[in-house]
């Protein structure tokens, strides 16, 4: 189980926990990003920016500044 | 006969996740009949609109686009509360929803779809991009969803008017109806549950889903590391190259219609005082009202376009690194570039930065970025003061110092941003969360109407403060009348006018406050009568430095070398660097935070910026001098 931002690119991963609860892990459920949900690491912006993620038709941009408070598992293929 | 005033009238809200297709649709509906709405103390202001069908009046609200009715951010608040009735007592609670749905987010929609059905109001859903989702190869069966959800459904393509009338003979059938149509759902409570929900519909309804990948491809080269922010600069090269320069033909045209109006004015009034309020009190205050559109329009049609085609997104997640180190979001360089241009146009779109806090603190910034106002006052400065000396045989003293000029008031801005973020404004929902629409043609439709409401409400807010605002300053410069000797100049008799009215009686008052940063009554009360716009501050000086030896027409900026030190033109520069020397900025900071506590804030905070900076240069200078 890792942090998400410790993901390589290109990675598939899944959901494990969010180990806090905030408003933003509420949004990010209200999403889709349930545990459990499959995504993968499509990109990071330049400068060490936001990451985007993408599940089914979803595309999210996450700041690294949620670091710590998503935990994933990679899938291998 | 009393039935003509008695049409059947009803509220219907439109629902939906951001970039649904919310908007087009309401402005399909309505056209041009909508307005921003506005209740008192209430930040979040969308657009209200009518139409009629079957002799029955709706009256639509565009309702901010959300996620859920979790209530977390204010637009969600706005939301359930106007849904539930409880937002303003003139405002009953709707009787009927629709529920705009982006087909090929079809889980989204029916995620906000499991908050609505909670409150007893007849719901219809209205599916938009049916037309990409059959382009795409999939099959959408919305008698199966129309069948899970007990809930009529209709398929819209928005910008082509289809599905129009089908939506409307919903409304008419479902508004009467008294008691919900829209059986509640059961075991649907936690967002997991929610969630699950939604994709079993959607499941259901959808097959052979194949997503649209064409945004993607887009993708690899917009949000590509290195092309993606070549390209960026590049647009951003262009879009403030177009606030320069497309809107200044058009600013002089509206100067040179003021002096034309103001002209022909001598000839039909001849009384003195109504005369002067007419050409100088009116007309120059409708110019400076007017003088404003063509940025507004420009910054306006530019933002709409970036926002309707989902680039703006994009934009925001390349840069979104650079300006969270000063507390800000990707959104915020927008309204920041634009004030560059002038920072009324530049507030006005910081209503693309979804969170309030984050949108407050932009525009609290955006005075400090210099605006093409302060550049007279600077180059006529610098061209009077720093000797026109180059380093290197390249590099102009006079260039580096009006560079400077600019990085201190960006600089000084962000490090307010990251002040204000890190005590009062931490924001409703901390970390940054972006979501990619997938890239459309702007519609002409669409960004014609947003250029059309944004500009009746600024005429009819702003306008209307700067209007009063400036007939206020004509009264105080122009009253009590002096008499000037008969055959003074008529720039000495100005002058002499300036010195004696009310602005005059105060500027020499007031003096003593300005006296430690360099500052004579005759500075003091220039600077307070380019209130009305930083650039007057020349003519002012103009005026009142033409009176010692008018026999000889010296430029300006000699006079200025013999009359004012060195260290009072930096500490000049420095006050115009930070003040908020401009009464249409602090009416709009009105308008868009609906308060004047912020104008005041803002002006307050600049104003002590600007004294302890001019202080510092002008008592650093006279050390270095002497």
């Amino acid at each position: 189980m890792i942090n998400i931002f410790n993901l390589t690119l290109g990675a598939t991963a899944k959901v494990v926990e969010f180990p806090t609860n905030s408003q933003f892990i509420e949004r990010l459920k209200e999403f889709g990003l349930i545990p459990g949900t499959v995504f993968t690491l499509v990109r990071r912006a330049p400068l060490g920016g936001p990451i985007e993620i993408k599940f089914g038709e979803s595309r999210l941009a996450l700041r690294s500044d949620t670091n710590d408070l998503i935990y994933v598992e990679p899938v291998l293929h | 006969m009393r039935n003509e005033d008695v049409i059947p009238t009803f509220t219907v809200a439109l629902v939906g996740t951001p970039n649904s297709g919310k908007s087009t649709l309401f402005n399909t509906l309505t056209g041009l009949h909508q307005k921003i709405a506005n209740y008192p103390g209430v930040t979040i202001e969308p657009s209200i609109g009518s139409f009629y069908y079957n002799s029955i009046r709706f009256n639509l609200i565009d309702l901010p686009g959300t996620y859920s009715l979790a209530a977390k951010s204010i637009d969600e608040e706005y939301t359930t509360k106007f849904i539930k009735g409880e937002l303003s007592p003139q405002q009953p609670k709707p009787d009927c929803i629709v529920l705009v749905i982006d087909g090929t987010k079809l889980e989204k929609g029916l995620f906000l779809y499991t908050y609505l059905q909670e409150y007893n109001v007849p719901i219809i859903i209205a599916i938009t991009m049916i037309d990409s989702i059959k382009a795409a190869g999939s099959v959408f069966d919305d008698v199966t969803l129309e069948r899970l959800l007990s809930t009529p459904v209709v398929g819209v393509v928005g910008s082509k008017g289809l599905g129009i009338d089908t939506l409307k003979e919903q409304l008419v059938s479902n508004v009467g109806s008294t008691e919900s149509t829209n059986p509640k759902l059961s075991n649907v409570e936690n967002i997991e549950e929610r969630v699950a929900w939604s994709n079993n519909v959607m499941q259901q309804v959808i097959a052979n889903n194949h997503p649209n990948v064409t945004s993607e491809r887009i993708d690899k080269i917009v949000l590509h590391p290195k092309l993606g922010l070549i390209l960026f600069t590049f647009i951003l090269a262009i879009f403030f190259q177009s606030i320069f320069s497309w809107a200044e033909p058009v600013m002089n045209l509206i100067e040179e219609l003021v002096a034309l109006l103001q002209g022909s004015i001598d000839s039909i009034v001849q009384n003195g005082v109504l005369h002067d309020f007419i050409s100088n009190g009116i007309i120059s205050g409708v110019g400076s009202v007017v003088i404003f559109l063509p940025q507004i329009i420009i910054l306006t049609l530019l933002v709409s376009i970036l926002e309707d085609s989902g680039y703006l997104a994009r934009a925001a997640f390349l840069v979104d690194r650079i300006m969270g180190i000063f507390g800000l979001q990707g959104r915020s360089f927008i309204p920041l570039l634009g004030s560059f241009a002038c920072a009324i146009p530049g507030i006005m779109s910081a209503r693309i930065i979804p969170s309030y806090k984050d949108r407050l603190i932009t525009i609290l910034i955006a005075p400090l970025m210099t605006c093409s106002a302060r550049l007279p006052v600077y180059t006529l400065l610098i061209a009077a003061f720093i000797p026109d000396i180059s380093f290197y045989g390249f590099i102009s003293l006079q260039v580096v110092v009006l560079a400077m000029l600019y990085t201190i008031g960006l600089l000084s801005g962000l490090i307010i941003a990251l002040v204000l973020k890190k005590t009062k404004f931490r924001s409703d929902i901390t970390p940054f969360l972006l979501e990619f629409p997938p890239y459309r043609f702007p519609t002409l439709k669409n960004i014609s109407i947003s250029i059309w409401i944004r500009t009746k409400d600024f005429l009819t807010t702003a306008g209307t403060i700067i209007l009063s605002m400036s007939v206020m300053l004509w009264v105080l410069t122009e009253f009590p009348k002096t008499e000037a000797p008969i055959g003074t100049n008529p720039e000495t008799a100005q002058m002499v006018q300036l010195e004696n009215s009310f602005a005059g009686m105060i500027g020499k008052t007031i003096q003593p406050v300005f006296a430690p940063i360099g500052f004579d009554w005759k500075i003091t009360i220039s600077v307070l009568g380019s209130f009305a716009a930083r650039e007057t501050f020349i003519s002012f000086m103009g005026q009142i430095y033409s009176t010692k030896d008018d026999t000889e027409h010296q430029p300006l900026r000699q006079v200025l070398k013999t009359s004012i030190s060195l260290p009072t033109a930096l500490s000049i520069l420095i006050f115009y660097v930070f003040a908020l020397q401009c009464m249409s900025t602090i009416a709009i900071i009105k308008r868009e935070t609906q308060s004047w506590k912020w104008s005041a804030f803002a002006f307050a905070y600049t104003f002590v910026l600007a004294y302890v900076g001019s202080f510092c240069t002008y008592h650093l200078a006279i050390w270095f001098c002497s």
